[in-house]
């Protein structure tokens, strides 16, 4: 090795001074301290639309939370519903009629007060364009049931009680009335906040890069109470859920929130990097046609859930917890003395002998989403254990628009389906409702499971305004639906965010918690 | 030479339209409810109805067809089912990301490639030609997605000399937008320092997705010069004396770059359709991402329009192509 006599240092080491060198004149994260208080979040997903109204995904969740302000904000965990526009609120006895007092210190980006006519208008907007979250709404708010009883008080009534209402709120966004008037043109004004705003939130849009980035800055006129010190958050686009890791651990993003459980064990000892994972409401179970083919006999499902290697389902999914029935472990009117499936291949054949083809022999069909590793791994899993009943299995990788379509009807959708499914609101109605409600056959999330008797306790789950009986009606609700077997019940995935441990005051809660809400945090 | 030109030009139309017609039937033939996947797992069956007919897609195939040529005659690509941005500002925003990185792959590999290969030519059967070689199966059998990350992971995580990804860093602010292009419009606004960034981020995926053009340009390249250089006039030049140096530069390449040059043009519209794993691998915001998003979730407008643009592009490096033979070799001048 050469050493230089005037330096001690080995040619190697001059090297990497020379890199280092060169990094400050590359490197974002100069960049960024030069900025001062910017908190950058590598995430995947493109904002396509800043409409409060129309726009979907997490990615646009991100953008509702910063730059608009609903009447409650979800906030602790377990959720429970906190202030924002509402500084206070009153239900009925019913439970029918809610009342806001609002902030009077709650301001738009553009100076003007929010009054109770701007929350009116909002929601009326939200019902008549019924896109993006107005179904979390439809039918329990009514067009022109919503009032403004003075300038700083708005009552709903509800078209019947609602026991998820505070739940749903944080997702309903309001805007500036006088804003939106003055660019309705043809279409209520969605062309005008797709690209431009009229909100109240704590940051507005500095810049705008589609495919790139979203650069949101401190508004002057922020009126929130216990803001932390950020003067701008950076919402970049990284694909590669590799390269967000890097960008973490590099330090160029303070926040990546689309990890995979391999990217959070190479993290592990990562220095300057804190790790999250907390179970969230996002479930993986595998729907079985419960309306035709094979797979309409409970008792055959009923072996099937036995015959599951649930141990290897846990495997493949990383950082999860097993789910022992229809609804995730935390979420509230979760029953802990359920009584639900495991690995058991006596039951599995017990219930096989009991149902119309004891003998096995036959062949059943698993579709999943082509390119989806983890539900490969899933397939191939219950293909091993349902040789042990004799069945075959045969596992079809198709497209998700063609998997969508496979839904519409019991005839065309397969016997078994594995869906992930995500819950937009706190409550166990959200999951309940979607997931096993018989309205909602056809789509996705239920295409064919039917039982009156779970509708109707669905929909008493949702009326019903005391906890307690709540609890009493979940309860029952999953005991019928774990005796009817409509699904393999599989997994809770944990969400996985990395985080720079100059990241203060950040708290989980477990509803969209990958839509960072940047207000309180503050960057050390 | 002029009327040539006019005239490939006005082949573009029936190319449009062929493009167009083609798309418009995959579309229908398609099994899958794109409108029901836009509109949500949550949305009622009149919800969904309604966005059918916001978009015209409750119309017959015939009349949302001559809807579509109509509005691009207005320059209007139609609206995409998911995002809800009109296609046409998309593509505005979209190309020249794609096109910026496509040229700039193309220049290392004609600038790099076709020196190399006049030069293996003329050693060729001894060491450089064997190593060009070499090089050249393992460029052009090497995936390129798969050298994008080998080479993050050698200049962006160990080196720390090039960015990970991206246009430019996210607190530089980006230069007034004419050309689309950073580096140009860098330039053009005498921004000395974007310049420099901008080329940063461009230099991995530019070489990433070179390697392989550059590959096979020098091959071919190489085995056209060892053709030229069998010719009885290169013989000729070289009785009469003329320097080698003189006989390779002045008439051997210039007749040897004709043949390369198809392979030049085809590899341009290789490369602008098969950009999408670089510029997943680099976060490059361009073309090839944006019809892949579209593809997977069936939002046919948004697939239509990159078809169309790429199409477009196609046939024109096509024709300049065509114009350059005859500027390099005026035997083959168009009347």
């Amino acid at each position: 090795m050469t050493t230089s006599t005037l330096l001690p240092i080995s040619r190697r080491g001059l090297l990497a001074l020379a890199g280092a060198g060169l990094a400050t004149a590359v490197l974002p994260k100069q960049l960024l301290a030069q900025s001062g208080g910017a908190l950058v979040i590598a995430a995947g997903q493109d904002i396509p639309n800043f409409d409060p109204h129309t726009a979907t995904g997490y990615s646009a969740s991100f953008f509702m939370r910063n730059v608009y302000d609903p009447l409650v904000r979800v906030a602790e965990n377990p959720p429970k519903p906190v202030p924002a526009i509402a500084e206070s609120w009153s239900v009925s006895p019913d439970g029918t009629e809610y009342t806001f007092v609002l902030n009077k210190a709650a301001k738009f980006n553009s100076g003007n007060p929010v009054t109770a006519d701007d929350v009116v208008y909002s929601f009326n907007r939200a019902l008549k364009l019924a896109k993006g979250n107005s179904w979390m709404i439809r039918d329990i708010v009514t067009p022109d049931s919503t009032t403004a009883v003075d300038a700083n008080t708005v009552k709903f009534k509800l078209a019947s009680s609602f026991a998820p209402f505070l739940q749903v709120l944080p997702w309903i966004f309001i805007v500036e009335k006088a804003v939106v008037e003055a660019n309705l043109g043809e279409d209520s004004g969605e062309k005008y906040l797709m690209a431009n705003t009229a909100g109240s939130g704590p940051f507005t849009v500095a810049r705008s890069e589609p495919g790139t980035l979203y650069h949101l800055a401190r508004s002057p006129s922020a009126w929130q109470p216990g803001g932390g010190n950020l003067e701008a958050v950076i919402w970049q686009i990284v694909r590669e859920t590799a390269s967000q890791r890097m960008m973490v651990q590099r330090g160029e993003a303070h926040i990546a929130v689309d990890l995979t459980s391999e990217d959070m064990d190479s993290l592990k000892d990562a220095a300057g990097v804190v790790q999250i994972i907390e179970p969230e409401y996002r479930t993986f179970s595998i729907k079985m046609n419960t309306a035709h083919g094979p797979l309409a006999d409970v008792n055959l499902r009923k072996a099937i859930s036995y015959a599951i290697n649930y141990k290897g389902i846990l495997d493949a999914a990383g950082y999860a917890d097993i789910m022992t029935g229809p609804l995730p472990s935390t979420i509230f009117g979760f029953d802990p003395k359920l009584a639900s499936y495991e690995t058991n291949l006596d039951k599995a054949k017990e219930f096989m002998a009991k149902s119309a083809k004891p003998e096995g022999g036959f062949k059943l069909k698993m579709v999943h989403v082509s390119g989806l590793e983890q539900q490969r791994r899933w397939a191939l899993i219950v293909l091993d254990s349902l040789k042990q009943l004799n069945i075959d299995l045969d596992i079809v990788p198709m497209n998700w628009p063609d998997m969508v379509t496979a839904c519409k009807s019991a005839e065309t959708f397969p016997d078994l389906f594995p869906v992930y499914q995500t819950a937009n609101y706190g409550d166990p109605d959200n999951i309940a409702f979607a997931a096993y409600h018989s309205s909602r056959n056809g789509g996705w999330q239920n295409a064919v499971y039917k039982n009156p008797e779970v509708d109707a306790l669905i929909e008493a789950g949702r009326k019903e305004t005391d906890p307690a009986k709540r609890v009493d009606i979940y309860a029952e609700f999953q005991k019928k639906v774990v005796d009817d077997a409509p699904d393999v019940f599989g997994v809770v995935e944990r969400r996985k965010l990395a985080m720079r441990d100059n990241v203060k005051n950040y708290h989980f809660t477990p509803i969209a918690s990958n839509a960072i809400e940047a207000w309180g945090l503050s960057l050390g | 030479m002029l009327r040539f030109i006019l005239r490939r030009i006005l082949l573009i139309i029936p190319v449009i339209i062929g493009l167009t017609v083609i798309m418009f039937i995959i579309a229908r033939l398609l099994p899958g409810d794109p409108v029901g996947l836009a509109a949500g797992p949550n949305a009622t069956a009149a919800e969904i109805a309604a966005l059918a007919a916001e978009y015209g897609l409750d119309k017959p195939v015939w009349q949302q067809y001559l809807n579509y040529l109509w509005g691009i005659a207005h320059g209007d690509f139609g609206t995409s089912l998911l995002t809800r941005r009109p296609v046409a500002a998309d593509l505005a925003a979209y190309l020249p990301a794609t096109l910026e990185l496509v040229f700039a792959a193309m220049l290392l590999a004609v600038a790099v490639g076709i020196p190399l290969g006049l030069v293996t030519a003329v050693w060729r059967n001894k060491w450089p030609d064997y190593v060009s070689q070499v090089f050249a199966i393992g460029a052009i059998s090497m995936p390129r997605f798969f050298l994008g990350l080998l080479l993050q992971m050698c200049f962006a995580m160990w080196l720390l000399w090039l960015p990970l990804g991206g246009r430019l860093p996210i607190i530089a602010i980006p230069p007034p937008k004419i050309t689309g292009f950073l580096t140009i419009d860098a330039l053009a606004a005498g921004n000395w320092s974007t310049f420099v960034l901008a080329l940063k981020h461009l230099a991995l995926p530019a070489i990433a997705m070179s390697l392989s053009p550059l590959a096979t340009i020098m091959r071919m390249m190489r085995s056209s010069t060892i053709e030229v250089m069998q010719q009885d006039y290169v013989m000729t030049a070289r009785a009469l004396g003329l320097a080698p140096r003189k006989i390779i530069t002045k008439y051997v390449a210039r007749n040897a770059v004709s043949a390369t040059l198809t392979v030049i043009g085809l590899y341009f519209g290789w490369l602008l359709g098969g950009t999408v794993l670089v510029e997943t691998v680099f976060d490059w915001p361009g073309l090839g991402l944006y019809a892949t998003k579209a593809i997977v979730s069936q939002d046919m407008m948004p697939v239509i329009g990159v078809a169309l643009v790429i199409g477009l592009l196609f046939v024109l490096s096509n024709l300049v192509i065509d114009v350059l033979y005859g500027v390099i070799n005026p035997k083959v001048r168009y009347s």
